[in-house]
């Protein structure tokens, strides 16, 4: 946000005007951000902006699983891996086992089968997914969930041999889940910087939202690294959508409200010498200026789709829903990036069994998903086609147990999600000497000793599959938010 | 006269500087006639010192500190006894078991908000949620959240281990079976053909409690070798050190017949100490030997520039694996620097400089951790006592933290809590649930990470110059609005009792015939340390004109609005 601290002022106290009269979105300069460098080199060569397109990034805290999200159906393959998940779990009799169940019954089946769409060969094409999400087998089987499978940080595509041979060769602090999850947030895994990818694609596409004061970034689940950019920092709400400042004046005002309210506002309105002051007064400033901006109408723009409930990621796709509904329709943005998160994943214990365990964690994440799908579809939001959902989550977990759970390791399995997303296919592939679905073996050549893989395919091809989706097309702006980018033989895998 | 009191003030410095804390110094001048050397300048220093070495600042501990001086005030505070939460919190909880009542992690923080507006050893219980900070635990993990009376035992290991070494800290948290639940080393076990041991613990003690990631000289600026950073530890030291954090059990877990997974069969028998089932117990081949005994290639000591490999050796009992493991940490280089920043940044300021980092660091190495003389030396530098003019784009200080800006208002005000309910509990916060509100609350972190990060650096001015801004990272639209609820919940309605469920404010303060002058003026020694913006004086002068006007006495809407704006102000926000 580039506004000078004297117009913000002008701003507030328009605000305090607007809140009495309730005609908030008419006042509204169009304020014009700054262009940055990025903007201006992509001026002409990003595809044209039209229509509403949106992401939503939702981020599993802790490092999922997800080796036990996708497990290989044919028999020669599903030994493998039941024998590197230290056997199939069974309370009573492999209590430190972690391996899934194959489905054998037509109801399993039924619920958790998939084929591959991209692999034409019957013998390596049949999977299955956790028992636990259903609704997911029923979003790829309908073509609208695709898996993008083994990808994780790299500095470049590497083999063992290069992992062993230096390590320059792979980004640093591999199994720290600060370091990683900041590394699949930049979109980059050289070093550490401040910025995300979100961010930076908003700081390309931003500028061109209909109302600048509502940044293109909007984050239900607190401060993330995904969505700050250049000139992008990301609006935060939670999932209780925006509610009232009390002893001020929201919607309406009486006469004690408003003097205290005056008082505040005009102290949001101050010069701060201090930084701290003055970042906290930024802050404050600009949620109660789009406190007025959005909550007048956020609540009858919710979808009619009922969200499950007890679900705190179905809570915040609720909101998602509500405010790209709002959005979309009120013409305040045309690109927007939403982020929500779920935490728990970091199953060293209680992975198969007890409260939280995986199982548990999948099925909150199916069932948001669904709910989410159903509100985008038509009769709700409409807007299916518009809106790509995708996973992102700091590495997967060992295949060898360590008693009750597994540990930290590498490459992993996303989602994503959507309208326009290729679905029912696998994506495994990313130029690379590592690719397909990834031997799961032990003591495979590419893997580590407690079946720790090297991924065949980079988070930022991954994440410029997206950012191209959602319009940065420009070479120079890919490469600019993707410094890696380059060292990848492709980057877009196509899945959306 | 001037002489004779530079004199003094020498004298009274290297007072401050020896490391005997335990006793209280003996001051030439002592006596109420004389004024300390180190005494505050004024009464608003004083205020400063407080609102950074306690929970606020109340005109008592003023007046005292002024008579005293700091390192008199200072000694007193560290040789105070520990105030204790277990006890009061499991009297509560059996209370209300034996009532049929429901019990939650709010019994646990009403007795913590009690003790940190009310306890008399302020620093001591200061200094415990400091570390509670970096020595991480959280009823937000599935296994913990039922353990109440436990995670208040976690609260009193910390505040009695505030000013001790901080090798027996380190022992006595990687015991303490609420770690062990939260990281995992409780029940975890030695290898077999198809596990290895959980790594969580071995992780998290080396990166989060001791050394972090990478290597660091005593300004804490980082180690370069080519002018990259060198890293402490890799993935191989992890899998090693998750070997020596094998075989624990709650310590009652019953050895004839043994039992390891049994035991836990009381509130004490959760709390204390965990056991160890390795060779101090049982034959190498036992089948109850859940200890791994295999050599140990733990983190490399880091000496002169040099790495020098640690390798804890094969056949020992738990406990001695333990210690070498403790000890290798503990003396580590990086310590010092690691844990003194972060201790800084609780207290003082968010980028100390690095002189003010190593001038502690020093004091950690040659007082071999004692985190005492690390407070005291933290508390009386001069960056923590002389803060530079205030010109724009000043970074000194820190965001202040959501709770310690209502225990400072509670303080400030005098605020009364209401009387024991008929199972001995004081209720401070209402209906609980000041997470949501703050995204902060005592051993209620989301992560092993903390509420925010010590290196989290907000989008702009921060990372533009590269400074940190801790307490920012939970600072957002929503949160700005949830905290400044919160706050009104603790001042507008708590302005009239009789209230059962949170303190009622005290008004006194602001005598029997306010104006809106002495409203501000009431407010500005209170609460801002003398120091409040001629800007802040206009606006809440023209408020109270008007709240006077329409809502005057008996009313109190005037003085709550003032305390209520106030603590929403940005400058309140703020600790300088």
């Amino acid at each position: 946000m580039s506004q000078t601290r004297n117009s913000r002022r002008e701003f507030l106290r328009q605000m305090a005007c607007v809140a009495c009269s309730g005609g908030a979105a008419a006042m509204f300069p169009q304020l014009r951000m700054m262009s940055t460098a990025l903007a201006s080199t992509s001026a002409g060569s990003t595809s044209a902006l039209s229509g509403y397109k949106a992401l939503v990034c939702v981020y599993l805290a802790g490092g999922n699983d997800a080796w036990n999200l996708l497990v290989p159906f044919d028999s020669s393959r599903y030994n493998v891996y039941s024998t590197s998940r230290s056997g199939v779990y069974d309370a009573a009799n492999n209590p430190g086992g972690l391996g899934l169940v194959k489905p054998t019954t037509p109801t399993q089946i039924a619920a958790q089968k998939i084929i591959d769409g991209n692999d034409a060969s019957s013998a390596t094409n049949q999977y299955f997914l956790n028992p636990n999400v259903p609704e997911l087998t029923s979003l790829f089987n309908g073509g609208n969930l695709a898996f993008v499978v083994n990808a994780g940080t790299l500095v470049k595509p590497i083999t063992m041999s290069d992992y062993l041979a230096s390590s320059s060769n792979y980004p640093d602090q591999l199994f720290s889940h600060a370091d990683q999850t900041n590394q699949w947030q930049q979109g980059y895994a050289v070093e550490t910087s401040n910025l995300g990818w979100g961010g930076q694609c908003g700081d390309v596409l931003g500028g061109s939202n209909g109302n600048q004061e509502l940044s293109s970034c909007i984050s239900i689940a607190g401060a993330n690294r995904f969505e700050v950019g250049l000139t992008t920092v990301p609006y935060q709400l939670s999932s209780n959508g925006l509610t009232n400042l009390k002893g001020m004046c929201n919607t309406t005002c009486n006469g004690n409200n408003k003097l205290r309210d005056t008082a505040l506002n005009n102290l949001l309105g101050e010069t701060y010498a201090n930084d701290f002051s003055g970042s906290y007064s930024d802050v404050f400033g600009r949620g109660r200026g789009l406190y007025s901006l959005l909550a007048p109408d956020l609540p009858t723009f919710a979808p009619k789709t009922i969200f499950p409930s007890g679900n705190s990621l179905a809570a915040q796709l609720q909101t998602v829903a509500s405010m790209i509904n709002l959005c979309a329709q009120k013409g305040y943005a045309s690109r927007q990036i939403y982020f929500v998160q779920l935490g728990g994943f970091d199953l060293h214990s209680g992975m198969m069994s007890g409260n939280g365990n995986h199982g548990q964690l999948l099925a909150e994440v199916s069932t948001a998903l669904n709910a989410f799908w159903s509100a985008m579809g038509p009769g709700d939001v409409n807007l299916q086609d518009s809106v790509t959902l995708f996973t992102m989550s700091e590495f997967a977990r060992t295949l060898q147990s360590n008693g009750s759970g597994a540990d930290h390791a590498w490459g992993t399995v996303q989602m994503v999600m959507g309208g326009a997303v290729n679905g029912g296919k696998l994506y495994s592939n990313g130029g690379g000497p590592i690719s397909g679905f990834p031997n799961q073996a032990l003591n495979a050549p590419n893997n580590f000793a407690r079946g720790q893989m090297i991924p065949g395919i980079g988070v930022e091809q991954y994440a410029a599959t997206l950012a191209q989706w959602m319009g940065v097309t420009s070479t120079t702006d890919l490469n600019t938010i993707f410094p890696n980018l380059v060292h990848f033989s492709s980057n877009n895998l196509g899945f959306v | 006269m001037r002489a004779a009191r530079t004199a003094r003030a020498l004298l009274a410095a290297a007072a401050i500087s020896t490391g005997a804390h335990a006793t209280i110094h003996d001051h030439i001048f002592a006596g109420r006639f004389d004024i300390p050397a180190d005494a505050p300048a004024s009464a608003n220093d004083a205020a400063r010192f407080l609102t950074q070495a306690t929970f606020g600042p109340t005109a008592a501990d003023v007046a005292y500190l002024m008579a005293v001086g700091y390192a008199q005030w200072t000694d007193e505070q560290l040789a105070k006894p520990v105030t204790l939460s277990e006890p009061t919190v499991e009297a509560v909880v059996t209370a209300r078991t034996n009532n049929g009542q429901a019990v939650t992690q709010t019994n646990r923080l009403n007795r913590w908000y009690w003790q940190a507006t009310y306890a008399p050893d302020q620093l001591r219980q200061r200094m415990a949620f400091a570390l509670s900070q970096i020595f991480v635990i959280s009823d937000q993990a599935a296994g913990l959240n039922k353990y109440y009376v436990e995670m208040s035992d976690y609260q009193d290991m910390l505040a009695r281990d505030a000013f001790g070494a901080y090798r027996t800290l380190l022992g006595d948290a990687t015991y303490h079976p609420m770690m062990g639940l939260y990281l995992n080393a409780f029940h975890n076990v030695k290898g077999s053909a198809t596990t290895s041991p959980d790594e969580n613990y071995a992780r998290e003690i080396m990166q989060l409690f001791s050394i972090g990631l990478i290597q660091r000289n005593t300004d804490f600026s980082p180690v370069l070798n080519a002018g990259q950073p060198v890293a402490t530890y890799d993935q191989d030291v992890i899998t090693q050190t998750a070997k020596v954090f094998t075989g624990f059990t709650f310590s009652d877990a019953p050895l004839s017949p043994p039992s390891f997974f049994g035991g836990g069969l009381t509130y004490a028998a959760r709390y204390a100490p965990m056991a160890c089932w390795g060779l101090e117990l049982f034959g190498a081949s036992d089948s109850h030997m859940k200890h791994d005994i295999t050599q140990k290639d733990v983190v490399a000591s880091y000496v002169g520039g040099v790495s020098v490999p640690n390798a804890i050796p094969a056949n020992q009992t738990c406990a001695q694996d333990v210690t070498d493991e403790l000890d290798i940490l503990a003396t580590h280089a990086n310590v010092a620097p690691f844990i003194s920043r972060q201790l800084i940044q609780r207290f003082v300021t968010s980028n100390p400089s690095p002189a003010y980092i190593a001038r502690v660091s020093n004091v950690f190495l040659s007082s071999n951790g004692d985190l005492g003389d690390v407070v005291k030396a933290i508390l009386t530098d001069g960056e923590a006592r002389n803060p530079p003019p205030q010109f724009a784009g000043d970074s000194y200080g820190k965001l202040r933290e959501p709770l310690l800006r209502l225990t400072a208002m509670w303080r400030a005000f005098g605020a009364i809590a209401p009387a024991a309910d008929q199972y001995g509990e004081v209720h401070m916060i209402g209906n609980g649930g000041l997470y949501n509100a703050f995204l902060q609350s005592p051993l209620e972190s989301p992560t092993v990470f903390n509420f925010y990060l010590p290196d989290y650096q907000q989008p702009g001015t921060f990372a533009d110059n590269n400074l940190y801004s801790p307490e920012l990272q939970i600072t957002n639209e929503s949160t700005t609005y949830s905290t400044a609820n919160a706050y009104y919940a603790f001042t507008a309605n708590a302005s009239q009792g009789p209230l059962t469920d949170r303190p009622l404010l005290s008004f006194a303060a602001f005598g029997a015939t306010p104006t809106a002058a002495s409203i501000v003026a009431t407010i500005n020694t209170s609460m801002l340390n003398g120091g409040m913006s001629a800007a802040l004086q206009g606006e809440l002068t023209t408020m109270l004109t008007g709240l006077l006007a329409s809502s005057p006495p008996p009313s109190v809407e005037p003085e709550w609005s003032a305390i209520y704006v106030t603590m929403l102000s940005p400058e309140f926000a703020t600790q300088r």
